[in-house]
């Protein structure tokens, strides 16, 4: 079996007094989407930052390619592409100034690549990333996140922000591409049908503990009831005490 | 809860501990003044010193205290065109008149009641004579006019800051031009009370404009500016490296403020060369304008760009930069770059403008004399040298500013940031009375004889702080040690060459050479320098 892509040991990190994450064990190997499901303020995002070195680890470690992010940024980084959750791109920068300074990070860019998606995902070159609706923000960053073809994609909330069909679109296809290609992928999400839709595995988290992770059908299968095969929002609300749009407002 | 009843829970809420250490202060002073009055305790209060440690330093200190709660400057942007009025605060059911005038109410009345309880309280010295009323109108209305002006949209990033000080420099030059030709009380209320009902009408106006969205924009008239950029970074192609693609992002997001705040000044400055008795400006002119760059360099540093006003910590690394595939070190330097070229482009424009203004006006001859008379006195050598020393003086101090302040800004805590610059904004207030007390006092032969130890404690600390800050760099592995052997041994030759000059300059028996040494080594950023990557590596992996 190769090496896994992401290995986290006994997270642990706490903000104030307050653990957002508690004994956290993960391990991914290459080659599939990873869905990261939970209630807002589940750990999430606290669990998806600390992937590219975004948040130190207190206690535990957390393993990228087998390397240390914080200890090793240039490798690590050089090899995933991220999206944020928060719309963080330099609001004055252009889009066609975007891609080129994106562009000086990475070895493998790929101009072309980066130029279908700017054409499928309709972003004007000359357009400012401040006067982008939310959607088109979210569109500039997964291009910039994905035009180097990373390794590892980062998804932090990829949703946020885009219309459904939209959303499924790109979202299934260029997740579906990247998985094809070998390379993995990890994103969060509390919308569970989305997740069910493109994941291949499923890390549930709840209040900064793994309560449910395997392959989807795995976990579809040992959660069967009367024979049938549950939806995820279905386990979720049995694992987790309430809907996943309910928990999300929480 | 009433609307005036909520925001002053607000405030009171927001700001509990500072209220609940001023009244522990007021209460100290009225104690203590109980303990003289009623038990003729011999109190010695009547030293300068020992009064403005007692009553000055949290007199100013909650002034300013005051001027930051009140304006909502502690959760606003200043450099920013937008109001710094909180937008969350727009949504209310509440008119925009109450939106304005509650806070400008309880902020003016805070100041009267701070100074009323200090005057009451404190231990004056005898033989000062101190007004009871109009001080309190002074603080009320500075507050005010602060309240107005940073809450009003502007048309221009920055421009908020220039206004506002200069406004209230206006109207404190008017008292103290009020006090030094002893106005009487009467004449001081004229003077201070109608500035709180027009203040009030200026910030209702801001609140208005900015509740409707309303921002005037000028910034198309510096619109080829960018577009100059804009051709040249197309006909650029792509970047040659990631360093410096990371140049050029920190060069457009904060390296064109400085060269862009001196061409906005130097027009103003230089066309005093115009007026009618300029022969006798021209010294002053030039004094001004050499100090303007690294004046200006200040505010440029102490504005950290926010990089995002969606972000969570919009002072933080965001993480579109933190996941650029560079190390911690190769951050910093794109920002070294950065201060570098800004600081040059800033110079540019001061040696290009007064060689022309000075030609065109026709005052160029005004200096030929003085330059001649130098030559005879010191030599034509060292006169050149002076000169270039001066100059390179200059923007090495512009540079400096750009710099010495870089750690604070990258540790990305805003309460950090905030802190420190409400210390320097408190010490700020103390360098003039401290200045004038050693003037009056004649104490600046004393002070003259303690300058080597002063010097030498300073440097002390320097030394202490950054070796401890080097040990850390090494260990954490943030920058190469050849980085870090590079940075030492260019930082010695640096000294030792200012170092050579002022020996050469200033070697007389009046300065010895060791507090010459000492100078070089303080006139040098290191400790503070070295601690913007621990600064940055602690904001970039929390």
């Amino acid at each position: 079996m190769s090496e896994p892509v992401i290995d986290v040991s006994g997270l642990t990190r706490r903000f104030g007094a307050k653990p957002a994450l508690d004994s956290v064990s993960l391990s991914m190997p290459r080659g599939a989407v990873y869905g990261l499901v939970g209630a807002n303020g589940a750990g999430k995002t606290t669990l998806i930052k600390h992937i590219p070195g975004l948040l130190r680890a207190q206690s535990g470690s957390v393993r990228v390619f087998g390397l240390d992010p914080v200890a090793d940024p240039v490798t690590v980084l050089s090899r995933i592409g991220y999206l944020s959750e928060e719309n963080d791109l330099p609001r004055w920068m252009r889009v066609d100034e975007l891609i080129r300074y994106t562009r000086a990070f990475y070895p493998g860019w790929d101009d072309a690549y980066a130029e279908e998606l700017r054409l499928a995902f309709a972003l004007d070159s000359d357009a400012k990333v401040k006067n982008l609706s939310k959607g088109q923000k979210a569109r500039a960053g997964l291009l910039t996140a994905l035009a180097h073809r990373p390794e590892l994609l980062v998804l932090d909330e990829p949703s946020s922000g885009l219309d459904p069909i939209v959303r499924r679109d790109i979202l299934g296809a260029v997740i579906r591409t990247i998985a094809d290609e070998g390379r993995t992928v990890i994103f969060s999400s509390h919308l569970l049908e989305e997740v069910e839709q493109v994941a291949d595995h499923v890390t549930m988290i709840n209040e900064g503990r793994i309560v449910l992770s395997g392959s989807l059908d795995a976990i579809r299968e040992s959660n069967r009831v009367d024979g049938r095969s549950p939806s995820l929002n279905e386990i979720f609300v049995a694992r987790v005490g309430m809907p996943a749009a309910a928990a999300a407002k929480v | 809860m009433r609307p005036a009843a909520a925001i002053a829970w607000e405030f009171r809420q927001r700001h509990r501990w500072g209220l609940i250490a001023l009244v522990g202060y007021l209460l100290i002073l009225a104690v203590l003044k109980l303990l003289v009055v009623a038990r003729a305790v011999p109190l010695h209060l009547n030293s300068p010193e020992s009064f403005a440690f007692v009553v000055l330093v949290p007199l100013t200190a909650t002034f300013t205290y005051f001027l930051a709660v009140f304006t909502f400057g502690l959760e606003g942007d200043l450099a920013a065109r937008q109001s710094m009025y909180p937008a969350r605060m727009f949504t209310r059911p509440v008119t925009t008149a109450a939106l304005a005038g509650l806070p400008m109410l309880y902020g003016t009345a805070a100041m009267m009641i701070l100074w009323l309880a200090t005057r009451l309280f404190a231990l004056w010295p005898w033989a000062v004579e101190v007004p009871i009323i109009w001080p309190a109108f002074l603080a009320a209305s500075l507050l005010a006019w602060t309240q107005a002006l940073t809450w009003m949209p502007y048309p221009l990033p920055g421009l908020r800051i220039i206004i506002v000080v200069l406004w209230l420099w206006i109207i404190d030059a008017i008292a103290l031009l009020a006090l030094h030709f002893q106005a009487h009380e009467s004449l001081m209320l004229l003077i201070l009370v109608p500035q709180l009902p027009l203040a009030y009408l200026a910030a209702r106006f801001a609140v208005a404009r900015a509740r409707r969205g309303d921002v005037p924009d000028w910034r198309g008239a510096f619109a080829w500016l960018p577009r100059i950029t804009r051709i040249q970074s197309r006909r650029r192609g792509h970047f040659r490296s990631h360093g410096s693609a990371q140049a050029w992002f920190e060069w457009r997001r904060n390296g064109r403020s400085l060269p862009a705040w001196v061409a906005i000044l130097l027009p103003f400055e230089l066309a005093l060369l115009w007026a009618a008795d300029a022969t006798a400006l021209v010294f002053e002119v030039l004094l001004i304008v050499l100090l303007t760059p690294p004046f200006m360099a200040t505010f440029a540093a102490a504005m950290p760009s926010r990089s995002s006003p969606n972000a969570s910590d919009s002072l933080g690394v965001t993480p579109f930069i933190a996941t650029r595939p560079l190390t911690t070190g190769e951050l910093i330097s794109a920002k070294l770059k950065m201060t570098a070229w800004s600081t040059i482009a800033a110079w540019v424009l001061v040696l290009v403008a007064v060689p022309l203004a000075l030609e065109l006006s026709g005052t160029s001859a005004v200096l030929l004399e003085p330059w001649r008379r130098l030559n005879e006195v010191v030599g034509t050598p060292r006169a050149v040298v002076a000169l270039l020393l001066i100059l390179s003086g200059c923007i090495a101090a512009t540079w400096k500013q750009l710099v010495q302040s870089l750690y604070i800004g990258l540790t990305g805590r805003e309460s950090l940031i905030k802190g420190i610059a409400f210390l320097a904004l408190v010490f700020l207030f103390f360098v003039g009375p401290i200045a004038e007390w050693v003037i009056d006092n004649r104490h600046l032969g004393e002070l003259w004889s303690a300058l080597p130890l002063i010097f030498a404690v300073l440097v002390g600390f320097k030394m202490i702080a950054a070796t401890w800050i080097v040990v850390r760099l090494y260990r954490s592995r943030l920058v190469s040690d050849r980085t870090l052997v590079t940075g030492a041994a260019f930082w010695c030759v640096a000294v030792l060459a200012l170092y050579g000059v002022l020996v050469w300059l200033l070697g007389t028996p009046h300065f010895p050479h060791y507090l010459l040494m000492l100078l070089a080594i303080l006139a040098f950023p290191l400790a503070r320098l070295s601690a913007a990557p621990l600064a940055l590596a602690w904001n970039r992996h929390r």
